[in-house]
């Protein structure tokens, strides 16, 4: 059996429809009125012990619903899930053993007291024995450099260092399944990347992720597997290598030229290949596929028609692929199953 | 002056305020629960005709309940949020409005009255209903009058303690304090007649008084004629001179906001 | 497995107690909050009791007894259970989430949050009453009666705590930013400090059936006083009804838990 089973999973929230100001709140004193928003709908999905997996997808989605039924915050309104054989909701004690949950938008640091104390906390709530408790401390040290925030206050900390002590509770007990919701959210590019390499050496170390995020550097190097979703569906399941290599092929050279250049007579040298006049006096933009035109030979045929003085090119990156799949403009394929936007 | 601003502020905190109307009525049930109990007891204490403090029963009855009507102005919009805008420094965001913060929070706390207005009216049926006898106010003009004038008092009373934030983190700790030396002082607790010396003194010299022991005389019409004019006179001033206070503190405080660098 | 709980919820207090401490100003402003709240009762025993010789064949010293015993359950109540009052605002914020994914019961993290230091006055000023009250009252206790009374207290204690973490649940199914509903409920506890007979037969009900703060209260204390009319004998049936509370708090504190919906999505 798969570590994460879920088949069919819905929820759904019942939201007061209520107009703006006094007057709409006292209408709805009268007459209450209810639209059912559904969150999560009919998800399916499978994950094996030690897998990494980005869960993304426009705000609104689903994505923390969906963490809130896995980690059994939220009762499903149907479906089911089992995470290491355990319903969630129904053993919650249980399966708060197995799970490690970082929300990036909230902390469960004590506010009042020490970052020490609130580990210790948390040390003795899931009765990790001290030596442990020692080395696990060690090691996330290393990485997060916990050491200085130990004896801070946690309502004095600052943003990234709120998430790197929160990380840290999130993981002390040595959890076999990591949810984090948004650990990026907010921080800085040094903390970011401490972050990110915490998370590479988890996955490495065979605990099984599970990441939604809006910054898609994120899982670049972190999750193996992408599932997309909108509007509470699934509408891709594959590995990320796969969404790169088979919908992340646009590269953009930018050129400028130290000569006066007709569009006509460059897009004449490029057949099937859109040429956009760029921003700039005698700048240009061609976007091709990777795969089809190699990037020497795009540069030897615009040096045919003038001088290039500048140079760039845009590397494609999975997160102009995840936008185009939010504003509608792609529909992702994984083979050999086929999850389809539309059924 | 900025009227329409107010008015919106006052507007948006009515409409928070009904949004909520679940716990409004549960908690209307709850107090009024506890009003007749209370009368229970002192139908209890004054049993056989007896009266204290110059009040019959059916008098202390309506004292009671005017106890508890004054008690209900200017909470509905609770101070706990005048006092975390302090504590988690969105007051520095008030700071650069061309409002004024004591002008913001009065009309928030106007905004209450209307939704104050219907819970004291609900109380007041399940009251009459529940409690037997209670006689009817001697002077009901001068009465309205005098309970009006108990919104600005409480409100800047309320609104002062809150300040105390800009020097501790523990408001829960004045807010308590504050409204037991409230209830004491204020005749709410007991009439005042009732206190011994010291503490009926100190109540008379203070704005406390202005809140229920005021409105509560002149209800029960041991406070008549000059009389009632004089404690309606002093409620005024109290109003005045605790604005002028109110602004004292607050400009103290400000200047602890730049120190502490919000 | 019960032991554990025990060593978290200490665990919780210190370290809250700790926290507190750090900041002796705020500290001394709770505990004199604390000693001005209990004075409102002293006041009105002072002024107005000692007006009357007794209230439905209560004497002064006994009506002191009885106030004292629910000021000294009300003070254990405040004192260790505190955090209850916290459960709305967690709920509104969301910060809940993260009791739900930890190894201790969300009822018991959420009672542990904090220590109430309001029951420190409560505690004192009963202590004081309590003394006072026994100097005049010459009970005589068997060593077996005074164990009887000390159950009793006990019972009073767990069904006072049952009934503020059931109000307090309420927030599961009210959504409010301020727990109204529970401090309404929690006034009504007011009520057992006086005689249940001065009240009409519909609020005797009440707060004996519906919202049992009769056995939190006056039922216990008539039998510890040695009374022997019916409301000392109900007062023997505490401890069954601290139990039965307790099981239906716990029972409609899970049974919101499953109403839970998280704030945001």
């Amino acid at each position: 059996m798969a570590l994460v089973e879920v088949r069919g999973l819905t929820k759904t929230f019942r939201r007061a429809d209520k107009a703006d100001g006094l007057s709409g709140s006292l209408r709805h004193l009268v007459e209450r009125r209810f639209t059912t928003v559904t969150a999560v709908d009919a998800l399916d999905l499978t994950i094996e012990a030690g897998e990494s997996v980005a869960y993304v997808g426009p705000n609104g989605a689903g994505k923390s619903t969906t963490i809130k039924m896995l980690t059994g915050i939220v009762e499903p309104t149907s479906g089911t899930v089992r995470v290491g054989g355990l319903v969630p909701h129904r053993q919650r004690m249980a399966n708060a053993r197995q799970i490690g949950v970082l929300f990036g938008q909230r902390t469960q640091l004590w506010w009042d007291l020490q970052v020490g104390e609130s580990l210790r906390l948390i040390r003795d709530m899931y009765s990790v024995p001290e030596p442990v408790y020692r080395a696990r401390l060690e090691r996330l040290d290393a990485v997060l450099g916990l050491a200085e925030l130990l004896p801070v206050v946690a309502r004095r900390l600052s943003l990234g260092q709120r998430m790197r002590a929160d990380l840290a509770c999130a993981l002390l007990h040595g959890p076999s399944v990591v949810y984090l919701d948004e650990p990026t959210i907010g921080l800085d590019i040094a903390v970011k990347d401490r972050v990110r390499l915490l998370l590479r050496e988890l996955a490495t170390e065979g605990v099984t992720l599970m990441l939604t995020t809006h910054d898609l550097a994120d899982i670049e190097d972190t999750c193996e597997r992408i599932v997309v979703i909108d509007r509470g569906r699934a509408i891709f399941d594959g590995t990320v290598r796969q969404v790169k290599d088979r919908y992340a092929r646009q590269r953009t050279m930018h050129l400028q030229f130290d000569a006066d250049v007709d569009l006509a007579g460059l897009q004449a040298r490029f057949p099937g290949v859109p040429v956009r006049p760029g921003d700039g006096a005698r700048t240009f933009s061609i976007s091709f596929d990777k795969n089809a035109l190699a990037a020497g030979a795009v540069l030897a045929r615009a040096v045919a028609v003038a001088g290039v003085l500048d140079v760039r090119i845009d590397e494609p990156g999975i997160d102009d692929v995840i936008r185009k799949v939010y504003a509608g403009e792609l529909t992702l394929q994984a083979e050999p199953e086929v999850l389809a936007g539309e059924r | 002056m900025n009227a329409r601003a107010y008015l919106r502020i006052a507007r948006n905190s009515a409409s928070t305020i009904a949004s909520y109307r679940a716990s409004f009525v549960m908690g209307s049930l709850g107090v009024l629960c506890q009003l007749v109990a209370l009368a229970a007891l002192w139908s209890a204490l004054l049993s056989r005709g007896v009266s204290l403090a110059g009040f019959s029963l059916a008098q202390m009855k309506g004292y009671l309940f005017i106890g508890f009507a004054t008690g209900v102005l200017a909470t509905a919009h609770r101070e706990s949020r005048f006092a975390s805008r302090i504590t988690d420094g969105t007051v520095a965001l008030d700071l650069v409005k061309p409002l004024q913060y004591r002008g913001m929070r009065f009309a928030e706390t106007l905004g209450g009255f209307a939704p104050e207005l219907v819970m004291i009216g609900l109380v007041l049926g399940g009251y009459l209903l529940l409690a037997g006898p209670v006689a009817a106010p001697a002077q009901l003009g001068l009465l309205v009058l005098s309970v009006l004038l108990v919104l600005p008092i409480k409100f800047l009373i309320i609104y002062t303690s809150t300040l105390a934030c800009f020097w501790t983190s523990s408001y829960h700790g004045i807010a308590w304090a504050r409204s037991a030396v409230t209830a004491i002082l204020s005749g709410a607790l007991v009439p005042l007649a009732l206190l011994p010396g010291p503490l009926r003194a100190v109540a008379h010299w203070t704005p406390f008084s202005s809140i229920t022991s005021t409105p509560g005389l002149i209800y029960a019409g041991q406070a008549r004629g000059a009389h009632a004019l004089v404690l309606i006179a002093t409620q005024l001033a109290w109003a005045v001179l605790l604005w002028v206070f109110a602004g004292w503190v607050w400009r103290r405080a400000v200047r602890r906001l730049a120190v502490v660098g919000g | 497995m019960s032991m554990r709980y025990l060593t978290l919820y200490r665990r919780c207090l210190g370290a809250h107690l700790r926290a507190v401490l750090e900041y002796q100003a705020d500290f001394c402003i709770l505990v004199v909050a604390g000693i001005v709240t209990q004075c409102l009762g002293l006041v009105f025993l002072g002024t107005v009791f000692t007006r009357i010789p007794s209230l439905h064949g209560w004497r002064l010293p006994e009506l002191v007894l009885l106030y004292a015993l629910v000021g000294l359950t009300q003070a254990a109540v405040t004192l260790f259970s505190d955090g209850i009052w916290f459960l709305n605002h967690a709920l509104h914020t969301g910060e809940f989430d993260y009791r739900l994914v930890r190894p201790y019961p969300p009822v018991l993290q959420m009672m542990s949050t904090q220590i109430g230091f309001s029951g420190v006055g409560d505690l004192l000023a009963s202590l004081a009453l309590l003394v006072w009250a026994l100097l005049h009252l010459h009970l005589h206790l068997s060593p077996l009666r005074a164990a009887a009374c000390l159950v009793l207290a006990a019972s009073a204690v767990v069904t006072r705590i049952a009934i503020v973490v059931a109000a307090n649940a309420s927030a599961f199914w009210i959504g409010s930013p301020s727990p109204t509903f529970a401090t309404a409920v929690h006034s009504i506890g007011e009520l057992s400090r006086y005689p249940l007979s001065i009240y009409g037969l519909g609020l005797r009900l009440f707060i004996t059936v519906v919202l049992p703060f009769g056995f939190a209260g006056f039922l216990p204390a008539s039998w510890i006083l040695g009374r022997t009319d019916g409301y000392a004998r109900l007062g023997l049936l505490s401890p069954a009804v601290a139990l039965l509370t307790a099981g239906l708090a716990y029972a409609l504190f899970q049974r919101g838990l499953r109403r839970y919906e998280s704030a945001g999505h």
